[in-house]
């Protein structure tokens, strides 16, 4: 089972695909994943339903969040209304271990994404703050990576201990796929993948 | 002998998933001399390395507006009649001068209704990194 753990919609400010297209995209030019999770930009998007879509095109389609951490931006899974309340998703400067506690403590998880990537990653900031506690998994692969980052991603996981997941990053149509995650059972629902996370057992995997 | 290039014409030729002819824009020092000197933009930001780098850049970068220039024109390359209704552009990180980059571009949504076609259009560089991505919205003939 493989799915980009890292894509943006036409709900992100900066994302420009919409759903639908993404499905006709992996469908007409067999991107080899079996669906996708939707991680907008500082908010979860609880209206929008797309379960017509997943069935239309037999593809998995799940919601989770990126939010903005003093380390840099950080993908969220298995977001619930109890969750949401428990900090603000808007804002960028959240405290990262706070943000692990709450997902902790409401059976989500917390993942640094692009971590290698200067200013918005966890490594330019480990100097300033120290280790985080409680991190287990952080983005070692990248879809919209340049130059390194990858490579000092990965070397951090490494270092720390950490287990990696990659995502494409998308934020147009056809940059989905590009990078992803696989699981070695079947994930469909955001309760599965919190499951299947929390069991790390899974690979990152690279197209590029 | 010129370059042919595949063309299209009407909205009924356009493919979902079909490629645009890859581009390959002028990014030379003197092109965005050039630029400069038409749009009144001297900075050395865009004309000259050595100015760029007291800038804190890694060297001259080709101006927004030119890049999204070259978008354009790989548009109407491929589709002389389209109108380009927008280009939405998102710039990732430079476009720098006297270094090779390439366009490419897929048709990504097909409205038949609005006889308007979606791209999506990615500036890489010659190590394969995005340094500028968007969508356009074309409008082609019936």
């Amino acid at each position: 089972m493989i799915l980009d753990l890292h894509t943006h919609s036409i709900k992100s400010d900066d994302g420009r695909a919409k759903v639908r297209n993404y499905c006709q995209w992996v469908r007409t030019r067999n991107i080899p994943i079996d669906g996708f999770v939707l991680t907008e930009h500082r908010q979860f998007d609880f209206e929008s339903d797309y379960s017509g879509l997943a069935s239309d095109f037999d593809l998995v389609i799940l919601k989770g969040a990126e939010v903005e951490t003093e380390y840099g931006h950080v993908l969220v899974y298995g977001v619930t209304e109890p969750l949401y309340e428990t900090f603000d998703f808007g804002s960028i400067g959240l405290p990262l271990e706070e943000v692990i506690e709450h997902c902790n403590a409401h059976d989500a998880v917390a993942a640094p994404c692009h971590p290698g990537r200067p200013r918005v990653g966890m490594s330019a900031h480990l100097a300033e703050h120290g280790v985080p506690k409680g991190v287990r998994i952080v983005e070692i692969y990248n879809g919209g990576s340049r130059g390194e980052e990858d490579a000092v991603a990965a070397a951090m996981a490494d270092e720390l201990g950490y287990i990696g997941i990659g995502g494409s990053d998308s934020h147009i149509v056809s940059h989905i796929g590009r990078c992803a995650t696989e699981f070695p059972e079947p994930v469909t629902t955001e309760a599965e993948l919190v499951a299947a996370l929390k069991s790390e057992r899974f690979r990152a995997i690279t197209t590029r | 002998m010129a370059e042919s290039i595949p063309t299209v014409n009407a909205i009924a030729d356009v493919e979902f998933g079909g490629e645009l002819p890859a581009f390959t824009p002028d990014t030379s020092i003197d092109a965005t001399r050039r630029f400069g000197q038409h749009v009144g933009w001297n900075t050395p930001r865009f004309t000259d390395h050595d100015g760029a780098r007291k800038e804190g850049l890694p060297g001259a970068i080709v101006p927004g507006v030119m890049s999204q220039g070259f978008l354009g024109a790989m548009i109407h390359r491929w589709a002389p009649t389209a109108e380009i209704v927008t280009i939405d552009t998102v710039f990732r990180a430079p476009v720098l001068v006297d270094q090779p980059h390439k366009i490419t571009g897929v048709v990504t949504d097909i409205d038949e209704d609005e006889l308007t076609v979606e791209i999506d259009l990615t500036v890489t560089n010659e190590a394969g990194e995005t340094r500028v991505f968007g969508t356009a919205t074309a409008k082609l003939p019936s």
